[in-house]
């Protein structure tokens, strides 16, 4: 493989706060994704990778040149949207790529703004002030800036958060054509939709370690078998029922994991009556990346108190 | 195009087309002159104005200074730090960018006074005084605009900035040469005059307009500017974001 970002062993503590811990990556010419819910360490690492933060341990390189060692040289190659959006709303959209473009020392940069901002879709408003500019155009702003410079690896901090559907989707759309033009995406997210939908691979972390890295299909046959999910009235309690296995309850919303989705609904749907709740709805389907991140970090979900609002925001509700 | 200069230019244009802190810049240095230089009952002198002037003008880079430094925790509260650090070009441009533009919008409320100040009865400086004054503004402007982006980096936030600089900016002021000679003030406030940088740069100011060259004053500016820049750049090194 073609390694372009490489992590051995990498780790960064604040204080005592262990934030990556021994994280091993090899990311080649390719859409990675990396997939935790907030303060998993996703952003620190992103940190390391683009020279902002050194590592407490370990070696992090892009394109075979080390962060630490020489970071000029890694951001010359790089560019990196952070999360926060930040554009100047007092500038026009053209000025705020041009700038860019002149802080890169981009060779031609009038031309080369003109081009991203005619790829980005934004040659129609590009003389307006940002002020006037939707969440998604900002966005697509923020992207034009980073691309002016022709970067070989980008880096996107949640890309996608806080935009509307469409939005998002145009983002993603974009994101694809790069890697089709051989950039290397890296990209956070803590939505595993679109991560299932448009990363070629996707490491899992959760507080600070990479539980798993793999392509999105391969990753979902790590469970075998369905999810069942169930509305009711009241509080369930699970007692033991064979080869079932209770993930939760939020809210009206209990959910099972079993190998045969019908047998189990059936016993479930008994084991619901028999407690006298009321039984709303019961469904079983296949799993989703959500099921799968849950499945790899149970053993740590259990002893935790914030479980349900970790749980919530894993299911992707915005 | 030298990065400095780059994020320089983004700073006047920003400055330019916020529309009120532009006009602010320019309409409180003249209130300051007129009410200040005009009004005052003063007895040592018969043309006060032409004494104040220095003063004002000293005062005007101050408080040019004080505003510019909160222009480094915006960027920073508002996320731009992160975009640019992750740039290619050395991360000091960013600080020097930022000196050199508050150093800028110090110079231009500065012309206005001058030119006002000339229009008000001031005799008018020969070119040789007016380049000299500038000279000493351009170094007084680098030298406070690097201590109040200091502060600013050490103090990290808004409100406790704005705090601090309200604190210093009236008694150092009131403290310095700029309303009254040395002959002129009480005992116990001569003292701190005399230390008083602002005093140095105002001292230095009637100097070169009496015609006289004040090389010992220009040298201590140099000297106190290197090091603040050197401490600057020191702190900036491990701003944390």
């Amino acid at each position: 493989m073609n390694s372009k970002l490489v992590a051995e062993d990498l780790t960064c503590y604040y204080g005592n706060l262990c934030a990556v811990d021994s994280m091993n990556i090899d990311v080649g010419n390719e859409i990675f994704g990396l997939l935790g819910p907030n303060g998993s360490g996703k952003t620190t690492t992103v940190l390391m990778f683009t020279t902002l933060l050194e590592p407490t341990k370990g070696t992090a390189s892009v394109c075979g040149i080390d962060v630490v060692k020489y970071p000029k040289k890694v951001r010359e190659q790089i560019s990196y949207v952070p999360q926060d959006m930040a554009l100047d709303v007092r500038l026009t959209g053209r000025e705020n790529v041009r700038f860019f473009a002149e802080l890169y020392g981009v060779s031609r940069p009038k031309e080369m703004t003109d081009e991203v901002i005619g790829v980005l879709d934004l040659a129609e408003r590009a003389d307006d002030y940002v002020k006037t500019y939707s969440g998604g155009m900002r966005r697509r702003l923020e992207l034009a800036q980073a691309l002016v410079h022709d970067p070989e690896v980008l880096f996107l901090d949640e890309p996608t958060v806080g935009l509307d559907v469409a939005a998002r989707r145009k983002i993603w759309d974009h994101i694809r054509s790069l890697r089709k033009k051989g950039m290397t995406v890296f990209v956070t997210t803590h939505y595993m939709d679109e991560a299932d939908r448009n990363c070629d691979r996707i490491a899992f972390i959760d507080k600070g370690r990479v539980r798993k890295c793999d392509t999105p299909a391969s990753l979902k046959t790590i469970i075998n078998g369905d999810i069942i999910v169930a509305t009711i009235n009241g509080n369930f309690s699970f007692s033991n029922i064979p080869d079932i296995r209770f993930i939760g309850q939020q809210e009206d919303e209990i959910t099972f994991l079993a190998h045969d989705g019908q047998m189990a609904s059936e016993l479930i749907r008994r084991e619901v009556l028999s407690q006298g709740l009321t039984l709303h709805s019961l469904y079983a389907r296949k799993p989703t990346l959500d099921d799968v991140f849950l499945h790899l970090v149970d053993d740590y979900e259990d002893t935790r108190p914030i479980n349900m609002s970790r749980f919530r925001n894993m299911m992707g509700k915005r | 195009m030298n990065a400095i200069i780059i994020y320089c230019v983004r700073d006047l244009i920003r400055w330019f087309r916020g529309k009120w802190g532009f006009i602010s810049a320019l309409v409180a240095p003249a209130a300051w002159l007129i009410f200040v230089g005009l009004a005052l009952p003063v007895t040592f002198t018969d043309n006060y104005l032409a004494f104040v002037t220095p003063g004002i003008l000293v005062m005007t880079t101050l408080s040019a200074s004080m505003q510019g430094g909160a222009l480094i925790i915006m960027d920073k509260i508002l996320g731009f730090y992160n975009k640019f650090m992750a740039l290619p070009p050395a991360r000091e441009s960013i600080l020097f960018g930022k000196i050199l533009v508050t150093t800028i919008r110090g110079i231009i409320q500065s012309t206005i006074i001058l030119v006002l100040a000339f229009f008000l009865g001031v005799p008018v400086y020969s070119p040789a005084q007016i380049i000299g004054v500038y000279l000493i503004l351009i170094l007084f402007g680098c030298l406070l605009s690097s201590i109040t982006t200091t502060l600013a980096i050490s103090v990290g936030e808004h409100d406790n900035y704005a705090a601090v600089t309200a604190m210093i900016t009236m008694p150092l002021f009131f403290t310095s040469s700029a309303m009254m000679p040395y002959s002129s003030m009480p005992e116990w406030l001569r003292i701190p005059a005399h230390v008083n940088p602002l005093s140095i740069a105002i001292d230095s100011i009637r100097d070169v307009t009496a015609g006289l060259i004040p090389g010992q004053s220009i040298l201590i500016l140099v000297i106190l500017t290197i090091i603040v820049v050197s401490i600057n750049v020191k702190m900036f090194r491990r701003v944390k974001l």
